[in-house]
């Protein structure tokens, strides 16, 4: 009995609460902002990461934009609350205010509300990073990948094709579609092998070896950078991966004393 | 001979220590410094890198001991030692009673003394940093600008960063754990004076190790110093393994003092559910500190057995490893940025009540909101190692305990928005400081979301996505929050109040041109440009143009900053004891602050943020600000006030 009539109290005032003109205005404030971010997630970050040259940077363009979606309504809560009460709760004129405000202590509703929401949405984006580094990690190694050995060095970058007679380049050239296993070290400090376009990246350790892999499915030269401090020119350890068919990375190849 | 002199016991009620201050530690710290240079060189040969490192690491060992002795910190150890302690008249003199401007030169122990201290090296630091930051962005201001060499830029990145994150480690819980917060527990000193006046002298004995750096071919590694680089670096990498040793010795120190006096010098009648967030913030954060700061200080010392005395800790060749320091050094790090991050929320937590004029709403979701961004941020460092290649089976689990910590960090927003909710929004520069932080902190968490994403992390890291985004949490919540405690509680430390109308301009040109140099730095950072590059490729020119407008706009903002706070210093209107109507206990005591702070201990019944609750006849109100006189008046509070004795 006593639970039905508080219960049934609880429904009255969330009514009352969500009637109110100023939760009204937040929340019409609130759906502006997140249909405002929702836009820009849409057009902004992946635009900005150009134009993907591998499945796993499409990979991690979706997730910017997934990422940024999902905070669009968390981020829109704070500012929506916070630009409203710049407006319409604001003390006017130089004093203090004469009164106080109410003196809210809590509401279990809404931090228990809160808590869910955000756990819920952290697990959501937990689950979608585990998939995407699933599927991501998946993506070079199948199918007998062609092995590039990189090697760092102050400051620029050396590729070794092992398979091919050991043809050396500093530029790296890759046939499309193949995909590619790169065994990357250093021989002085820690540098950072970055393809950019392809999303792909892995530090180059001195004494070790670290892997990556890719399938670049699109043909173009592409920006190979350096992302590890590693010294004096450290900004221009940058070279160049050219994406070619097959049949010229064969002729590439056969020019450079290597064979297919 | 320096050293040797300073070390003399205490004579009884006088003596050496009183003639000790900042003049004989540099004294100290130069000769003792020029003795050990001397030694070490004619013992070593200097043309090899690894005995020439030795020399300088000598002579700043020696440096730091001659510069400790010299401003006093083994007088009373020694004194001890001897059997001669502490009488009362020592006491008085070590809290600076009737002394003046000279104890802020002093190895001096009232809280209240070192508070202003680090105030006052806070702002020296932020100034060293913030001068470097606008060289950066001038260098970066075009393509291939030959404004510096890569060799200078790199100098003054690697200074650049490290200044700045000591900067701000102590921006809060410096001035204002050490001013503010005994009194806000109503207490009468820390628990430990002299470790206070010990921990603030360490922090003035590192800055010199640091800056001496610029002139020994600076910190060419960016300041998390990754090795090998590292052991490859020139003289000036010792500078900055010194300061951090000294500084993390500073620290532990510091963090104990705070804790200690947290838990049990609270007044009575303050039960843990009447203590002010700001208590517990700043013990989560030193909490923080105290396992974190001795890793990378470890880091530092194998770092130095490498460098000096050919170690191998870090030389694969040798058997060593590179991801060892990595470790170490995130270990410390992560921890680190919330080390630098909790103090100032919790400050703006305690801020939003007292201009919202309403209960911090949910006090207790807010104590476990940090304790679990403590606990959490215990256990993420290697998310910082996605792509080393150290492990990558636990990539996913560092992801899951990354994730998991937006969970508490987003409670302390549902605090402050609740806070504010139906609020009389009273607008304050401090105010404006938790708007400014609600904004810039959702935009430093979110981007901090996508680096927890372990394939995005692959697309972004070492890229200035990672600058903008740790720039959005260290500045836009570390720093905002510091400069809003400043202008809250700056008329309680110096008994004067601030321009709030040139305040709030210098506030917002700086918050405008940090929005605009980050947003700048996202861009550029999604597009594929590294950081730490002295020079891109033209695609990034637009991008580094807008950062490099805003950073002057920074530059301007933080100026005029320095103005209102130094023309506030000194002839800024009389601050009433309580020009906030604000609750808790340090607005309570008379302006200037007797050396005591309270004649009476005093007792706590309720919590303090019972605003619009209870009589309301009974409530503090804000006190109108009396204009200056004419005739000048002590600035800095306590100094006339006649105290009955320091904390036992």
């Amino acid at each position: 009995m006593t639970i039905t009539t508080s219960m049934d109290d609880m429904a009255t005032r969330t009514r009352r609460f969500w009637l109110r003109r100023d939760v009204l205005h937040v929340v019409g404030l609130w759906a502006l902002i997140t249909v405002a971010g929702v836009l820009f997630s849409i057009y902004v970050p992946a635009h900005l990461m150009g134009p993907p040259a591998s499945g796993t940077m499409r990979e991690i363009e979706a997730t910017m934009t997934a990422f940024s979606i999902a905070a669009s309504p968390v981020a829109a809560v704070v500012w929506a609350v916070a630009l409203y009460s710049l407006i319409a709760w604001r003390h006017r004129g130089d004093g203090p205010p004469e009164t106080d405000g109410p003196a809210l202590r809590t509401s279990r509703p809404a931090a228990a509300a809160w808590i869910l929401i955000s756990s819920f949405l952290c697990v959501l984006l937990l689950v979608w990073g585990l998939a995407a580094m699933g599927s991501v990690a998946s993506a070079g190694t199948t199918g007998n990948p062609m092995v590039v050995n990189v090697t760092g060095n102050q400051w620029l970058w050396t590729f070794a094709y092992p398979q091919q007679g050991g043809v050396e380049s500093d530029q790296l050239y890759l046939p499309v579609n193949r995909p590619v296993e790169f065994h990357v070290t250093s021989v002085d400090v820690v540098h950072s092998f970055w393809i950019v376009q392809m999303g792909i990246k892995v530090d180059a350790n001195p004494g070790e070896i670290t892997r990556t892999a890719v399938v670049p499915d699109k043909r173009g030269t592409f920006d190979i950078r350096c992302a590890e401090l590693c010294g004096l020119l450290h900004a221009q350890m940058e070279t160049s991966a050219h994406v070619v068919p097959m049949a010229q990375f064969h002729k590439w190849l056969s020019a450079n004393g290597g064979h297919p | 001979m320096v050293k040797l002199g300073a070390a003399t016991p205490v004579a009884d009620g006088g003596g050496l220590m009183r003639r000790l201050n900042m003049g004989t530690a540099v004294a100290g710290g130069v000769g003792f410094g020029a003795v050990g240079w001397l030694v070490a060189h004619h013992f070593l040969q200097t043309d090899v890198p690894a005995t020439s490192n030795q020399v300088v690491i000598v002579t700043m060992i020696c440096w730091s001991i001659g510069f400790m002795a010299g401003i006093g910190a083994f007088n009373a150890p020694l004194g001890w030692l001897m059997g001669r302690d502490l009488g009362h008249e020592d006491e008085m003199f070590l809290a600076g009673k009737d002394q003046g401007v000279s104890r802020y030169f002093r190895f001096t122990t009232d809280h209240k003394v070192v508070g202003i201290q680090y105030v006052a090296v806070t702002m020296v630091l932020l100034a060293v940093g913030g001068t470097l930051a606008m060289l950066i962005r001038t260098q970066l201001s075009h393509p291939n600008n030959g404004f510096v060499s890569p060799q200078t830029y790199n100098a003054m990145v690697g200074l650049h960063g490290i200044i700045m994150v000591l900067a701000t480690i102590i921006a809060v819980t410096g001035p204002f754990g050490n001013f503010i917060l005994p009194i806000m527990l109503g207490a009468r000193d820390m628990a430990f004076p002299r470790l206070n006046a010990l921990s603030l002298w360490l922090l003035v004995c590192a800055v010199p190790l640091l800056l001496s750096a610029a002139f020994l071919g600076g910190i060419p590694t960016g300041w998390s110093a990754y090795a090998p680089l590292a052991d490859q670096a020139g003289p000036g990498m010792n500078g900055f393994l010194m300061a951090i040793i000294v500084f993390a010795i500073s620290s532990a120190v510091a963090g104990a003092n705070i804790t200690t006096t947290v838990l049990t010098m609270r007044a009575r009648g303050m039960t843990w559910n009447r203590t002010p967030i700001f208590a517990y913030g700043t013990v989560a954060s030193v909490g923080l500190a105290i396992p974190a700061l001795p890793l990378f200080m470890s880091a530092q010392i194998l770092l130095a057995v490498d460098r000096a005395l050919g170690g191998q800790f870090y030389v694969a060749a040798g058997g060593g490893s590179a991801w060892l320091y990595e470790h170490l050094f995130w270990l410390f790090g992560h921890p680190e940025v919330y080390v630098i991050v909790l103090p100032a929320v919790v400050a703006l937590m305690e801020i939003t009540p007292v201009f919202a004029r309403k209960p911090l709403y949910n006090f207790n979701a807010a104590v476990v909101g940090l304790i679990g961004i403590v606990g959490l941020s215990l256990m993420v460092w290697a998310h910082h190692m996605y792509i080393s290649g150290w492990a990558p089976d636990l990539n996913g689990p560092f992801m899951l305990t990354t994730e998991l910590i937006s969970v508490p960090t987003g409670i302390l927003f549902f605090v402050v928005i609740g806070t504010i909710w139906r609020g009389k929004i009273w607008v304050t520069v401090p105010m404006v400081a938790v708007y400014a932080m609600l904004w810039n902190f959702i935009i430093g968490g979110v981007t901090g979301i996508y680096l927890s994403d372990v394939p995005a992390d692959v697309a972004l890291h070492g890229s200035m996505f990672v600058t903008a985004h740790f720039h959005y949490t260290l500045m836009g919540a570390g720093l905002t929050g510091a400069i809003g405690a400043l202008y809250y509680w700056f008329p309680k430390m110096t008994g004067r109040m601030l321009n709030q109308k040139l305040g709030m301009v210098a506030f917002l040109i700086v918050q405008v041109g940090f929005n605009v140099v980050f947003l700048g730095m996202f861009a550029a950072g999604l597009a594929g440009q590294p950081r730490r590059v002295y020079t891109y490729p033209p695609t990034f020119a637009t991008a580094n143009l807008i950062s490099t407008i805003g950073a002057y706009s920074i530059g301007i903002g933080m100026l005029l900053t320095l103005y209102v706070v130094v023309s506030g210093w000194r002839h800024g209107p009389l601050a009433p004891a309580n020009p906030w109507g604000a609750k808790t206990l340090e607005w309570a005591v008379p302006n200037p602050i007797p050396l005591a702070n309270f004649e009476v201990p005093p007792v706590v019944i309720a919590d303090p943020y019972g605003y619009g609750e209870g009589d309301p006849t009974t409530r503090h109100w804000a006190e109108e600000p009396q204009p200056a006189r004419a005739a000048p008046v002590p600035a800095v509070s306590g100094s006339s006030a006649d105290g009955e004795g320091v904390a036992p």
